[in-house]
C-alpha cells in the first residue's frame, strides 16, 4: 500500500494521467471531423493521429513512473490570487474600466505574497494604475476602456 | 557586392531617429528585466506588444529583438554581483562570475562580460547577414513537402536539446499541435477543439500562450521559494584586465562566439544552450579545470560570448526560412502576425528595409548596450533592491493591459489565467514549457504544408522521401533520434546538462 501510494504521488505517474487524459479529450472532441477528404487528408486525419501518438506516449510515462521523482510540495496561494486576480480583470476592464480593473488586479495579486501590507498595497494599486492610464491611454492612446461608468469611454 | 549594399540600406533604416530610439527602449528594457531575475524575454516581449502596436513593424522588431539581446547584457550582471541569474542563459555566468566578484574583481568580471557580449555580437551580425542571402534563395526552391520536413527536423532538434526526460518533451510537443489545432480549420472551415466558444474560432493566440506559460506561471513559482539577495559589492573599481587575464579570456571569447553562433542556428537552441555547452568546453580545454568554479575568467568569458552569439543567430531560421527555432522567436512570429507580414524567404525582397534594418539594428543595440551598461551599473544594482512583492503586482497589470490591447478583447486575458495554470502544472510535472510553444506554433504551419504535399503528389506519401531536399532533411531527422536512442549517448545528454 505504501508503495502503490509513494508511486501515485510521483511526478511521471501524474504527468501520465495528465497526457492519457488530454490525448482522450482530444480524440473525443475530434470524434466526428472526418479524418480524410476529397483529394487528401480531411481536417480529424491530424488531431486524432495525434490524440493516439499522445496517449501511447502517457502510457509510457505511466510504466516508467517507479523511478521517477517525488511531486514537490506547492502552495495554493500563489496560483489562487495571481490567477484570480488576472480573473478579475478580465472580467471588470469592460464594465468597469481600466480605472477600476487596475487597482483590482493589484489588491488581489498582493495578497498573492505572505508579505502583503494592506495600505500599502492599495496606494501602490492606485499609483500603478494611474501610471499605465498615463502610458496606455494618453500617451499612446490604446482603446482601453477608462471609466465608462463616469466617462463614458 | 550586393551585401555591402544591402547592409547600407539596413544601417540606414536602423540609424532613423525612430528606430533608434525603438531600438534604444528594447535595449535597455531587455538590460531591465535581464536584471531582474524571475521576468523572462519572452513575458516582455508579450508585455511590450501593445507599445509597438503604434509603430511601424520595423521599429517594432528592432524593439523586440533588442530586448532578447539586451537581457543577455542585463543577466550577466545580476549573476555576477548577486551570484542569481537574472536570465536563464547567464546561469553558467554565476559558476564564475560571481567567484570573481567575490575575490574583488567584479568590475573585471563585468566588463569581461561586456566585450566578450559585444564581440560575439559584431561576429554574429556579420553572419547573420552573411548567411541569409543564400539560404534565403535555398528557401525559396522549398515545396510544402520541404517545408513539412524542416519542421519536423525542427521539432525533434527541440526534443533532443530539450533539458530533462525526453518522453515527456516529446508529450509537450505533442500537447503543443493539439493547441495549435483550435481553431477554424482553414481547408474544410470546419472548426476544431472550439468547446463552442465563438471566441476560440480563430484560435488561441501566440501571445496568450507565452504571457501564460512564461510570464505568469514564473511569478507565481517565483512567489513560493523566497530568497534573499545579498550584493556583493556596491561599488566598482578596475574596469580593466591585466595582460594574463586577456591572454585567457580571449580564445575563450573566440571559441564561445564560434559555438553560439552554430548551436543559435539549430532548432531548440539559441542563447541557454549555447552558453552551457561553451562553459563545459572551456573547463574541458582548460589546462587546469580546477579553476572552474573559483572565479576563472573564461568561464566567464566564454559562455556570456556564446549566449549573446546565439541570441542573434537564431534570428537566421526565422527570417530566412520563417520558422521559429525557440520559444522567443516564436514570440516574434506572433509579432510578425500582428503587424501582418508573414515570416519566411519572401520578406527579404518584398520588405528589405525591414529585414536588413533588424540586422543591422542588432550591431547598433549591441554598440548601445556595452556604452550603457557599464555606466548604468549603478541603477541597475538599485532595482534589485526593490522587493518582489512590489515587483510581481505591476508586472501584472503591465502584463493584462498588454494582453488585453493585443485584440482588444477581456477573453485573451482570461485565457492567460488558464496558460498560467497550465504553466505551474508543467513545471511541477518538471515539463519544459518551450517545446509546447514550439509545437504550438509549428503545428498549423505543418500541417498546411503536410496537407498541401499529400494534395499536389495525390495522397502519395512517398514524396516526402523523393524529393531530395525533403529527403535530406528527414534523413538528419531520423539521424537525431537513432543518436538519442543510444544509451551511451543518451548519458552523455544528461550529463551534458547536469555539469552545467
Amino acid at each position: 500500500m505504501a508503495d502503490m501510494q509513494g508511486r501515485i504521488l510521483r511526478q511521471d505517474f501524474l504527468g501520465g494521467l495528465a497526457v492519457i487524459g488530454v490525448a482522450a479529450l482530444a480524440y473525443w472532441l475530434a470524434r466526428k471531423l472526418p479524418a480524410s477528404a476529397a483529394g487528401g487528408m480531411g481536417p480529424g486525419a491530424l488531431p486524432k493521429g495525434l490524440a493516439v501518438l499522445l496517449g501511447g506516449l502517457g502510457i509510457l510515462l505511466l510504466l516508467n513512473a517507479f523511478k521517477g521523482e517525488r511531486l514537490a510540495r506547492w502552495s495554493v496561494r500563489g496560483p489562487l490570487f495571481v490567477l484570480g486576480a488576472l480573473l478579475l480583470f478580465g472580467l471588470t476592464v469592460r464594465p468597469l474600466g481600466l480605472a477600476l480593473a487596475g487597482p483590482i488586479l493589484i489588491a488581489a495579486a498582493g495578497f498573492a505574497s505572505s508579505e502583503v501590507r494592506w495600505r500599502e498595497t492599495l496606494i501602490y494599486g492606485l499609483v500603478m494604475t494611474a501610471f499605465c492610464v498615463g502610458l496606455f491611454k494618453f500617451a499612446l492612446g490604446l482603446p482601453i476602456p477608462l471609466a465608462p461608468w463616469l466617462l463614458g469611454y | 557586392m550586393e551585401l555591402l549594399s544591402n547592409l547600407a540600406l539596413g544601417f540606414a533604416t536602423a540609424l532613423s531617429p525612430m528606430n533608434l530610439f525603438l531600438g534604444f527602449v528594447g535595449c535597455l528594457v531587455g538590460t531591465l528585466i535581464g536584471v531582474l531575475p524571475g521576468v523572462g524575454p519572452i513575458a516582455t516581449i508579450a508585455m511590450l506588444m501593445p507599445l509597438t502596436l503604434k509603430v511601424d513593424p520595423t521599429g517594432a522588431l528592432i524593439m523586440l529583438a533588442g530586448i532578447y539581446y539586451g537581457a543577455q547584457y542585463g543577466g550577466s550582471t545580476t549573476a555576477i554581483l548577486v551570484n542569481m541569474p537574472g536570465e536563464s542563459s547567464s546561469v553558467v555566468t554565476c559558476l564564475d562570475g560571481y567567484q570573481m566578484a567575490r575575490r574583488g574583481q567584479a568590475g573585471t568580471a563585468l566588463a569581461t562580460a561586456a566585450l566578450a557580449s559585444f564581440f560575439a555580437g559584431t561576429c554574429a551580425t556579420v553572419l547573420v547577414a552573411a548567411v541569409s542571402l543564400p539560404l534565403s534563395s535555398l528557401a525559396l526552391k522549398f515545396g510544402p513537402a520541404e517545408y513539412f520536413s524542416l519542421m519536423v527536423l525542427g521539432l525533434i532538434g527541440a526534443v533532443v536539446l530539450a533539458h530533462g526526460s525526453l518522453l515527456k518533451a516529446i508529450a509537450m510537443i505533442l500537447v503543443g499541435l493539439l493547441l495549435g489545432i483550435v481553431g477554424t480549420d482553414v481547408n474544410s472551415g470546419v472548426a476544431r477543439f472550439d468547446f463552442g466558444i465563438p471566441e476560440l474560432s480563430d484560435g488561441i493566440g501566440v501571445v496568450v500562450v507565452a504571457m501564460g506559460m512564461f510570464g505568469f506561471s514564473e511569478i507565481i513559482l517565483n512567489l513560493e521559494s523566497t530568497e534573499r539577495r545579498e550584493l556583493i559589492t556596491t561599488r566598482l573599481k578596475g574596469l580593466w584586465f591585466t595582460r594574463e587575464q586577456f591572454r585567457r579570456a580571449a580564445p575563450a571569447v573566440l571559441r564561445g562566439t564560434a559555438l553560439g553562433s552554430v548551436l543559435g542556428v539549430l532548432p531548440g537552441g539559441g542563447a541557454m544552450l549555447s552558453s552551457f555547452a561553451s562553459y563545459s568546453v572551456e573547463k574541458k580545454l582548460s589546462r587546469d579545470p580546477s579553476q572552474f568554479g573559483k572565479g576563472a575568467i573564461e568561464g566567464v568569458a566564454g559562455p556570456e560570448a556564446a549566449n549573446n552569439a546565439g541570441a542573434q543567430t537564431s534570428f537566421i531560421p526565422l527570417l530566412t526560412l520563417g520558422i521559429p527555432e525557440n520559444a522567443v522567436m516564436a514570440m516574434m512570429v506572433g509579432a510578425m502576425t500582428i503587424h501582418n507580414i508573414q515570416p519566411g524567404p519572401q520578406v527579404m525582397t518584398s520588405n528589405p528595409g525591414l529585414f536588413w534594418g533588424l540586422i543591422a539594428s542588432m550591431w547598433v543595440g549591441n554598440l548601445m548596450l556595452v556604452v550603457l551598461n557599464l555606466p548604468l551599473i549603478g541603477i541597475w544594482i538599485k532595482l534589485l533592491t526593490v522587493p518582489y512583492r512590489l515587483l510581481y503586482p505591476a508586472i501584472l497589470l503591465f502584463c493584462a493591459i498588454g494582453v488585453y490591447t493585443v485584440n482588444n478583447t477581456s477573453f485573451d486575458v482570461m485565457q492567460t489565467a488558464f496558460f498560467g495554470l497550465l504553466g505551474v502544472l508543467v513545471a511541477k510535472l518538471e515539463c519544459e514549457p518551450a517545446p509546447l510553444l514550439l509545437g504550438f506554433v509549428l503545428g498549423p504551419m505543418m500541417e498546411e504544408n503536410l496537407r498541401r504535399a499529400l494534395l499536389l503528389s495525390r495522397g502519395d506519401p512517398t514524396v516526402f522521401a523523393t524529393r531530395p531536399i525533403s529527403a535530406g532533411l528527414l534523413a538528419a531527422a531520423i539521424l537525431l533520434v537513432l543518436i538519442i536512442a543510444l544509451p551511451n549517448m543518451r548519458k552523455r545528454r544528461e550529463e551534458a546538462f547536469q555539469e552545467a
